[in-house]
């Protein structure tokens, strides 16, 4: 009885939390103060290549004109 | 009293019966909400379980489904624009759906989730087969996936889909990112002016582009096929694409006035080429009973549509709401065929038949019946949740929505080549917005059939297609004594045509021109320009 009792706390707790989370938008805060400017961060000073250096070889590959369709 | 009936039942919309004061919900600057509206005990509690629980709950389980926590946790670290765009996806669900109730939030909710399975079935494939991802390695994945670019349809690739899976390079990594944050686009269109691109051209040719400028698109497939729509914009995007990605490419050809049976001709000449270049790559011939069974599905979509649009355009029980409309229809009618889209009717379906049975009045605060035409503000599609709060504009229907207005025969190869040409040559902003004059006049057979009596006419700044006929535009709704507002805006780029001057530019003609009092007078002016 004490462990369902016990039981039903905890899951009317969570549905508490999540329904607070939910209404006072905790996610969208979350989300915006400290998840994107973190992520944000991270790619702004990832390394990339410089795709200018990259050859464009333009004879690469055949016309594909496929002209006897 | 008045307060145990507003708990029970939500606020009265207007400010005559109190209002909602929905603007007074907002956090200043971030659109955030002090709290999430109060819609009365059933809908918030809808809102609550059925919408905001059921896709974080959903979003999980197709990651899951589609390719495993561990690719979407590698994706998420390697590209911003699904890191930083697609985890606050809710509160694109709040921002489209603000002040619904009962069954329009019901049936426009369902809108939503189909779009973001269809998302995550996207980006997942890219991931399960990003050699980025793999050490390098091509993976089965890798040879079984191929990419197009987003403005040719999917159900082009329909006879390989039971082989291999056909993903477009931009639609979600640009095109779907717009709409739910706005902030990620901003940096694939400087990195294209970084390297000298002037700033003029279409935003979205910019942004597609600058996404390989970055070097943040995955490689996720053998071979590319690009496309010349909407316009010579996109012709450039395919050269920097080819220089950039670096593969064998199909150019397909889209003529601008499709009109001439002989461009016709022409198209179903260029998509066997299409389709041989395919073969060749893949080592795969075409299954063409299978073409003609994923059509015919695609059909069954088109067919609910239409009968959506009897709905909207004879009654006032359509539960669909503007945004969740438009941006469903042209998702499903792009992308091609996918369960999900099925799935979802199949809830719709209910709930319009419900509205209509009962004849319940979906929006009772219109005053106006608009229809949207030419293309929309992606950074600002929920402007049409903002009006009908604030005016009672409710947009029935858009231009992109009416664009596929066909099914694809399936009697015979002949017959399904040439509506599959068609189907092609009726892309997004080609067949009314940059099409040939009569199409793009069609607004006026649309109004009538929708039973509109107010134009929301979109004005993409940087389109040099549609800006040549703004004063054709002007004429006719002098002459038609149609009001009409036009909605200056630069597709992706909300830094140029902000979303606050947006609602100004419609409070001024609703008070000036309509002289009309706001249902919630609170939306008026708000500070929301570092919202996603």
């Amino acid at each position: 009885m004490k462990k369902i009792a016990k039981l039903l706390g905890i899951g009317v707790g969570a549905y508490a939390a999540l329904f607070a989370v939910f209404f006072f938008d905790l996610d969208g805060k979350f989300l915006f103060h400290v998840f994107e400017p973190f992520v944000k961060n991270h790619y702004d000073n990832m390394p990339r290549r410089d795709m200018t250096q990259v050859p464009y070889d333009m004879n690469k590959f055949p016309d594909y004109k496929y002209d006897e369709v | 009293m008045s307060f145990i009936k507003d708990f029970w039942y939500g606020k009265p919309h207007t400010a005559e019966e109190g209002g909602r004061r929905l603007g007074d919900n907002y956090l200043p600057k971030t659109g955030l909400y002090k709290h999430r509206e109060w819609r009365g005990v059933k809908d918030t509690f809808y809102y609550f379980h059925n919408i905001w629980l059921y896709n974080y709950l959903h979003m999980v389980t197709d990651v899951i489904k589609y390719g495993g926590i561990v690719n979407f946790v590698k994706g998420v670290w390697r590209y911003r624009w699904v890191g930083q765009t697609y985890l606050p996806v809710l509160h694109w669900f709040d921002r489209g759906l603000e002040g619904l109730r009962g069954e329009a939030l019901r049936a426009s909710a369902w809108h939503y989730r189909a779009m973001v399975n269809a998302t995550i079935y996207q980006f997942m494939t890219m991931f399960n087969a990003d050699t980025r991802l793999h050490g390098g390695k091509k993976n089965d994945a890798w040879y079984h996936t191929m990419a197009m670019k987003e403005t040719t349809w999917g159900g082009m690739f329909y006879g390989w889909s039971d082989k291999f899976k056909a993903v477009s390079l931009e639609m979600i990594p640009y095109f779907v990112t717009c709409h739910v944050n706005s902030h990620t686009v901003h940096n694939y269109i400087d990195a294209v002016q970084s390297i000298g691109l002037p700033g003029d051209p279409c935003p979205m040719c910019q942004a597609e582009s600058g996404l390989f400028v970055l070097d943040d698109i995955p490689d996720y497939s053998p071979f590319m096929i690009t496309c010349n729509e909407a316009c010579d914009g996109s012709v450039a995007t395919a050269i920097l694409q080819d220089w950039f990605n670096d593969k064998p490419m199909y150019a397909l050809q889209m003529p601008m006035q499709f009109d001439d049976p002989l461009a016709n001709k022409f198209v179903q000449k260029d998509i066997e080429k299409c389709w041989k270049f395919i073969e060749e790559q893949t080592g795969v011939p075409m299954n063409l009973d299978l073409m003609y069974e994923c059509i015919e599905r695609q059909n069954e979509l088109m067919k609910f549509e239409w009968e959506k649009w009897e709905v909207a355009a004879k009654t006032d029980s359509y539960p669909i709401n503007g945004v969740a409309q438009a941006l469903y229809r042209i998702y499903q009618s792009q992308f091609g065929d996918l369960p999900i889209w099925h799935e979802v009717d199949s809830k719709v379906r209910p709930i319009m038949e419900k509205c209509v049975s009962k004849k319940i009045n979906t929006f009772p605060n219109t005053r106006h019946r608009v229809i949207a035409w030419s293309c929309a503000p992606l950074y600002y599609s929920n402007w049409c949740t903002w009006a009908y709060n604030c005016w009672g504009l409710n947009v029935i229907i858009n231009m992109d929505s009416l664009m596929f207005d066909m099914t694809i025969r399936t009697d015979s190869y002949e017959n399904m080549l040439e509506d599959v040409a068609q189907y092609h040559m009726w892309a997004p902003m080609r067949r009314m917005a940059v099409g040939g004059m009569h199409h793009i006049f069609e607004l006026w057979d649309y109004m009538k059939r929708f039973n509109c009596d107010f134009v929301m006419m979109y004005d993409q700044l940087q389109c040099k297609g549609m800006q040549g006929v703004h004063g054709l535009f002007e004429d006719e709704f002098r002459d038609r004594n149609v009001p009409a507002i036009w909605m200056p805006h630069a597709l992706p780029d909300s830094r140029t045509v902000s979303r606050a001057e947006i609602r100004r530019i419609i409070n001024d003609y609703m008070s000036t021109v309509m002289h009309e009092e706001p249902l919630d007078p609170s939306l008026l002016e708000l500070d929301d320009d570092m919202t996603w």
